[in-house]
């Protein structure tokens, strides 16, 4: 025990607040992974057990818990875990730590509790409203104030972070900041700009509104300042996945990082260009200037260059460890790499996907070409190959390693361990090239019943039934995966036995080091600063001529609160009877 | 800075490509042509939609030539009309508007897709070259019974095509030996002139214009409805000779028709003579 120097060994405190955040984290992702095998089986008519209506609170739950709970729970521990180690030094003050987790996870349950009331009828809230939360759809303002608290929670885990940092700086004003904290600094710099939108979106507009403080909204200045930080967000959730492929990966794989400074180089790039590239989701938007969406469109290709920098940059990294572990040869090298060890092979294979969903993402940013894509299924089988398999199996490829870490434990089943990260590649293969091709003959997303009375769909290769074959068995199988991760989990914290045999609590080195780029690329303030420039040039005139022509609370937009109790017959009447 | 050989190649790769991307989608934007959907809409205020001279009415319109408008409202969870049928090789302006949550007009399959926010109007050009059915969907979530939203889009053969409508209206009933008329009136949403034949036929014959339709007989009109107008159209019938019972009769207008039956009743039992 004594030579044992594991993360809970150097930082007992902090371990437990990121086991704790870890935790909220894998709840969410149990919970959310099961809501997806529902949607995976109604969807394609599989197996429906919910009415079609359901569906939405489903959704709703799904996407909120897995793109929201999941991830950025994931984040905080990990970013925390960053920071400490890499200034070797604890958090300034553990209650504060304690509580910005209390406070997100307030915010969690409040969200939680008003969405579940769409499907059970002892709660009187509703928040059907999708991830997205478009006005005039109105949610109980409980989801928004939840929102909010999540939202601050994780603003004051930056400030614990920056906080650190400003300690460590002083004791040592001479010396670069560490890889892993520069990392974390500059993706909480951009989160802090993007998320602006999102909180002036609610705290302006949506919770005033659901309170009946006000009487109407504009739906596109809404729906703008949500996509203000709904693309930095998909960043948000990626970058610790990035700094994970960065400082783990190399050295789980044998080696060193290839290159320090241009990790940090991507990093600023991401700081820099996260933010002003939101419009490229409303290219089909009304009431926004071709030319505006010209300017996302831009701003999105040139941010492929960071993630395409990070593909040369792991693989290089992971070269270098196969031949350092004797490897050789053209190719293979791949086999001296450490395959059995389900901490790299969950990263790597995150890694060989995240190129494909990179592929698509592409796609998606073509201004033209979009126009075919947006809103089918191509999109969710995008982002299932990057937040869903990027992010999510390299967030659980690296519980493999941190567990241990945080508990002293060692994993309870390696072997099952591979064989759920390999698993969920599998599962991901069949769902997700299957909804790509879903999404180019016009399948949509985010619907029940994509089954229509008048028309049918016409793959071009393939059938109907073969691709709903694919989800629904895609969808089987990863969700059996989070089923293998979570119990390896619980018995690995439970049933695990105390080890001694715990590696050391440290990241990989570097090839090149941080001495071999300028100083300035440190400048935090030079760089966020171009970012602010940058979000101003993008955003400012397309705001501007949202609230000009509709004005800031709309033309007297009525709300719509989502209920399950309305009859389509009856709504159709309705809708006749409105008509001249 | 220190960059290794390979990496700076790659980033001059990355560089290539990224700019390529930009260049062919620029290319598409001033080459071909490809519009996006941008603020010439405007904006409208919801409560107004059934004022609006545009979506009052919705529907297709001929704006001249081979150029056509098409209006559409939007609303949880059905489109107004929720078929619309345009000619091939023809160039149709999509208007679409929201009366309620933010919806999507989307013909699958193809990239005639819009996002539909409330307050805002959104404009699209498409062009048709071949005839052929589409699906119609909505794929934004607009509520509980929002997969239950959807539509049709029929491209017609150019000569198949016209925007004439009918319409009748006839008492159900009359005395033997009264006479009656049967109200037809048509409307023309070409941007010019329709002339054209009115034929009421009862039972099987064929009289002239201006003459009362007696039984078993047919009689026409000519008629010149204006461009984006309507004409209504009388046609006289004398029961006299038809003998108690029912009788069915059918308007034709331009090859569209309207029908129903009228049933003579003797005068004690009943019936309005002169509707």
């Amino acid at each position: 025990m004594a030579m044992r120097n594991a993360y809970i060994d150097q930082f007992p405190e902090e371990a437990r607040v990121i086991r704790a955040a870890l935790w909220s984290s894998f709840l969410a992702l149990m919970i959310g992974g099961t809501l997806g095998l529902i949607q995976g089986l109604h969807r394609t008519n599989v197996l429906r057990f919910i009415p079609s209506q359901d569906y939405y609170t489903v959704l709703t739950a799904h996407g909120v818990l897995l793109v929201i709970t999941f991830t950025i729970f994931f984040l905080v521990g990990i970013f925390t875990w960053a920071v400490t180690t890499s200034l070797d030094r604890g958090v300034k003050d553990i209650r504060f730590t304690w509580g910005w987790y209390a406070m997100m996870s307030l915010g969690t349950l409040l969200v939680g509790v008003s969405i579940l009331g769409g499907v059970v009828d002892q709660i009187p809230m509703n928040a059907d409203v999708l991830y997205t939360f478009y006005s005039p759809f109105q949610a109980h303002p409980a989801f928004y104030v939840g929102f909010v608290l999540f939202v601050v929670g994780t603003w004051l885990a930056g400030f614990d972070w920056f906080r650190t940092w400003w300690a460590w700086k002083k004791d040592n004003p001479d010396e670069r900041i560490p890889l892993p904290t520069f990392m974390a600094l500059t993706t909480m710099l951009f989160w802090y700009l993007s998320s602006i939108g999102v909180a002036i979106s609610i705290l302006a507009f949506l919770l005033p509104w659901s309170l009946g403080i006000i009487d109407s909204v504009n739906p596109l200045l809404t729906r703008t300042l949500f996509w203000f930080f709904g693309h930095p967000v998909v960043y948000f959730w990626l970058m610790p996945a990035y700094m994970l492929w960065y400082t783990m990966l190399p050295k789980l794989s044998g080696g060193k990082l290839f290159s320090d400074p241009l990790a940090r180089v991507v990093f600023v790039l991401f700081l820099i260009l996260s933010t002003p590239v939101g419009i490229h989701h409303q290219y089909l938007d009304p009431g926004i200037a071709e030319g505006f969406k010209f300017i996302a469109m831009t701003n999105t290709m040139f941010l492929l260059l960071p993630s395409l920098l990070t593909a040369f940059t792991v693989v290089a990294s992971m070269e270098h460890g196969a031949r350092q572990r004797g490897g050789e040869g053209y190719l293979s090298w791949l086999k001296a790499l450490p395959w059995r060890d389900p901490a790299f092979t969950g990263m790597a294979l995150a890694g060989l996907m995240f190129a494909a969903g990179g592929f698509s993402g592409m796609i998606n940013a073509g201004l033209s070409i979009n126009y075919l894509v947006h809103n089918s299924w191509w999109v969710v089988g995008h982002f299932h190959l990057t937040v869903g398999t990027a992010v999510a199996l390299t967030f659980m490829a690296a519980s493999y390693w941190f567990i241990p870490q945080l508990t002293g434990k060692e994993i309870w089943n390696r072997s099952l361990g591979l064989v759920q990260v390999v698993l969920w590649f599998i599962g991901m293969t069949f769902m997700s090239n299957a909804m790509h091709r879903a999404g180019l003959f016009g399948i949509p997303r985010r619907t029940a019943e994509p089954q229509y009375e008048g028309f049918s769909f016409d793959p071009a290769v393939g059938t109907v039934a073969e691709i709903d074959a694919q989800v629904a068995l895609g969808a089987a199988l990863l969700t059996l995966s989070v089923y293998l991760f979570i119990t390896n989990m619980v018995l690995t914290t439970i049933g695990g036995s105390t080890s001694d045999a715990i590696p050391d609590n440290t990241y990989a080195g570097t090839l090149s080091g941080p001495e071999d780029s300028p100083a300035i690329i440190d400048n935090l303030k030079l760089w966020t600063s171009i970012a602010v420039v940058l979000v101003i040039i993008a955003y400012s005139l397309p705001l501007a001529s949202i609230i000009d022509a509709g004005g800031l609370f709309g033309p007297g937009i009525d709300p719509w609160k989502p209920s399950v109790v309305v009859d389509p017959s009856l709504v159709l009447e309705s809708v006749r009877g409105v008509m001249p | 800075m220190n960059i290794h050989t390979y990496e700076k190649t790659w980033l001059a790769v990355a560089m290539v490509l990224i700019v390529g991307f930009i260049a062919t989608i620029t290319y598409g934007a001033v080459g071909p042509g490809i519009a996006m959907i941008d603020d010439d809409g405007g904006t409208i205020d919801p409560d107004t939609i059934n004022d609006d001279e545009r979506f009052s009415d919705p529907g297709v319109t001929h704006v001249g030539g081979n150029e056509y408008e098409a209006a559409v409202v939007a609303q949880a969870w059905a489109y107004t009309p929720s078929e619309i049928t345009v000619p091939a090789n023809s160039t149709v302006t999509f208007y679409v508007t929201s009366r309620d949550v933010t919806h999507s007009y989307t013909v699958a399959g193809t990239n005639v897709n819009t996002m539909v926010v409330p307050g805002q109007v959104s404009e699209m050009t498409v062009e048709f070259d071949e005839p052929g059915e589409y699906g119609i969907l909505c794929n934004e979530y607009c509520g509980a019974y929002h997969h239950t939203m959807e539509g049709k889009l029929n491209v017609v053969p150019e000569d198949e095509f016209d925007l004439t409508e009918l319409s009748t209206e006839a008492p159900d009933e009359a005395q033997l030996g009264n006479q009656t008329t049967i109200n037809t009136t048509v409307s023309n949403d070409m941007n010019y002139d329709l002339e054209t034949t009115a034929t009421l036929e009862i039972g099987n014959q064929t009289v002239e214009q201006d003459q009362t339709v007696e039984q078993d007989q047919t009689v026409e009109q000519d008629v010149t409805v204006p461009a984006h107008g309507s004409e209504t159209l009388e046609f006289a019938v004398d029961t006299t000779d038809f003998g108690t019972g029912d009788h069915d009769w059918t308007v034709t207008v331009d090859g569209h028709e309207g029908s129903g039956t009228l049933t003579v009743t003797n005068a004690t039992e009943g019936g309005d003579g002169d509707a």
